[in-house]
């Protein structure tokens, strides 16, 4: 194996790590804030992807353009989410909290097959086929307009929670929702933020990605799974380590397909989440 | 003899009586499989509410445990022949190997981490199932080659045979977890399920009671795994190593009531109509909306019905019993 390819490997990993880190932001801020595990947060990106699959071939909208339009929705249908179906299970047991969420996974995800078949969906854009050449590596122009989109967006989100009031206020009920209500802080306002904010940043990834992955009804299953892995090696609440978490988790996946076989890059992602449990269970940035 | 001359005594004897006979009331294949499949659900059910019901640890991948036996036993019986009679049990065991390290790794753990970690162990083992198909024939899955009516090889010409060895498991899981519920295992896994630092403090080593309770749900569904491909004669790794197996898994515990000895019994014989009515009304022209259906049920349970449908059940048996002569009783 040459130094090009593997460095072809390296690139592609550092570019999707991009993605995982927003789907695995919006997981984490949901879980940070209203402490549910959200096994549906896969469908926030399914959404997302057809979102914007169908502004493009109804309307012929640009796919980052349709961001403009997608991610209000999202963050429309997170806020429905929390008010009907997480409200009510909040102080619930674990297992309410999770075949709740496991439940929306499966409605979502069954729903998009019965409305939109199981075809594969492309979207093609002028720029689908861009790709820059240095050195023999090869650049391809839409996953790197992905990086950027959603470190962009992830730079946003965290300057939105450390600069303003709402951000602050969101954050003082994910460290002590007591004390966040002695400071006139509404929890339940913050509730629906959050997820509206989660689905909005995890459908957006979804959309950042259409130009160059496929859409079909199942796909957020592979995202969910992922960003589960990066948010327990990221330290389950922090956005931070969610983010240098996806750098090592799509590092390894994209080395993983080059090394072990296409279809094993998974695999190895989920040899990191065992490693993690054994070596450090509260992740990159716990304190334990 | 006053005791089984009671309602309490007689009326189980009764059910099961009615079990019994049942397939030859509607020998119709049809409904035969439709109970051979409820009767492999009330043991994935049931094995599924050792560890998620009485242990508190949600499993989103039993299926895992279903596959290993499924594909451990096919391979087995395929490449030398061995009766399926014997792989049952390796199936299983293997299973309960496969589910040690989960739960030494997990149980340490509170927190979401048991539930993640079964989901990605399915979904690993699906992975390597596909990749490597010179032994396990990937995304075609295995056959059993059928030899008609060879009692030694598990196989039979009719559904019947099929049924009450099915019955038996089911009879015997629920048996077991009526054994566990009863026995220090089963106090301690309550015990951990109320107040775990508690349980803790009074000397129980909770992880350990977690993991035994897995090793021995696992067993039982790597013993099912086999008795399915037995009985199916194909398996797939989509099917077998599926989340949409576990998840019904689940399910069928969750919507019978989790943490009681009949509850998945009952959910396993309400979720098998379900399914089935819906693929009849539905005739499998609208892919989707069957899947969709069952999402709704999930979270209408969860919403509405937090302990299933156990305690309606419960009072209609108290109901019934008690309205029932007493001959031994009257005797007295």
């Amino acid at each position: 194996m040459d130094l090009t390819t593997i460095l072809q490997g390296l690139l592609t990993g550092i570019l999707m790590a991009g993605i995982y880190a927003l789907v695995a932001i919006g997981l984490t801020l949901i879980f940070g804030v209203v402490r549910i595990v959200n096994f549906a947060q896969g469908e926030f990106v399914m959404m997302g992807m057809y979102a914007t699959y169908w502004l493009w071939k109804l309307w012929g909208i640009d796919p980052y353009l349709s961001l403009l339009i997608t991610m209000p929705l999202l963050f429309c249908f997170g806020v429905l989410i929390q008010q009907f179906l997480f409200r009510p299970i909040l102080h619930a047991p674990d297992l309410a909290q999770i075949f709740m969420t496991v439940g929306l996974s499966v409605i979502l995800m069954n729903a998009a097959l019965f409305f939109f078949t199981a075809d594969f969906r492309t979207v093609k854009t002028a720029y689908s086929e861009w790709t820059l050449r240095l050195a023999g590596v090869a650049l391809p122009m839409p996953r790197l307009f992905a990086f950027l989109g959603a470190l962009l967006l992830a730079g946003l989100l965290t300057l939105f929670l450390s600069k303003t009031d709402l951000g602050k206020a969101l954050r003082a009920v994910a460290q002590d929702r007591e004390v966040s209500m002695l400071l006139g802080i509404n929890p339940d306002r913050m509730y629906l933020l959050a997820v509206g904010l989660g689905a909005a940043v995890s459908g957006a990834a979804g959309g950042l990605i259409v130009p160059f992955f496929y859409v079909f009804p199942t796909v957020g299953v592979i995202f969910v799974l992922i960003a589960f892995v990066v948010v327990i090696l990221g330290t389950l609440g922090s956005i931070e380590g969610a983010m240098l978490a996806a750098l090592i988790v799509g590092v390894a996946e994209s080395l993983g397909i080059l090394f072990a076989g296409a279809d094993l890059g998974l695999v190895v992602v989920f040899a990191i989440l065992v490693a993690t449990l054994v070596f450090k269970p509260s992740g990159l940035r716990g304190q334990a | 003899m006053n005791r089984v001359l009671s309602p309490q005594g007689y009326v189980p004897a009764v059910i099961l009586l009615v079990l019994v006979v049942l397939p030859h009331l509607m020998p119709n294949p049809f409904y035969v499989h439709i109970l051979v499949m409820m009767a492999i659900f009330v043991v994935l059910g049931q094995a599924w509410n050792l560890i998620g019901g009485y242990g508190g640890q949600l499993s989103l991948g039993h299926a895992a445990f279903f596959g290993t036996g499924a594909y451990v036993s096919t391979l087995l019986v395929n490449a030398h022949g061995i009766s399926p009679w014997l792989t049952m049990w390796l199936g299983g065991i293997v299973a309960l190997f496969l589910s040690l390290p989960v739960g030494i790794i997990c149980f340490r753990l509170q927190g979401p981490y048991f539930a993640i970690a079964t989901i990605g162990l399915a979904e690993a083992l699906r992975l390597l199932v596909l990749h490597f198909r010179e032994i396990t024939n990937g995304a075609q899955g295995l056959t059993v080659p059928f030899k008609g009516n060879a009692p030694w090889l598990l196989q039979f010409d009719s559904k019947f045979p099929y049924y009450y060895i099915a019955l038996v498991m089911a009879v015997a899981t629920v048996l077991i977890t009526r054994r566990m519920e009863r026995s220090r295992l089963g106090h301690y896994l309550v015990a951990i399920g109320q107040n775990q630092d508690a349980a803790e403090a009074l000397g129980i080593d909770s992880s350990r009671a977690k993991a035994k309770a897995l090793a021995l749900s696992a067993f039982i569904t790597g013993v099912a795994g086999v008795f399915y491909a037995q009985y199916t004669y194909v398996i797939h790794p989509d099917g077998v190593f599926g989340l949409g197996l576990s998840v019904q898994i689940a399910l069928v515990a969750i919507v019978g009531g989790v943490g009681t000895i009949l509850g998945p019994a009952i959910g396993a014989v309400i979720m098998e109509c379900f399914i089935q009515s819906t693929q009849i009304i539905f005739a499998g022209q609208y892919p989707g909306l069957e899947l969709m259906v069952y999402g709704g049920l999930l979270v209408a349970v969860i919403l509405w019905r937090p302990r299933g449908v156990f305690p309606w059940f419960a009072r209609l048996y108290g109901w019934i019993v008690d309205h029932l002569p007493s001959p031994g009783a009257a005797q007295a």
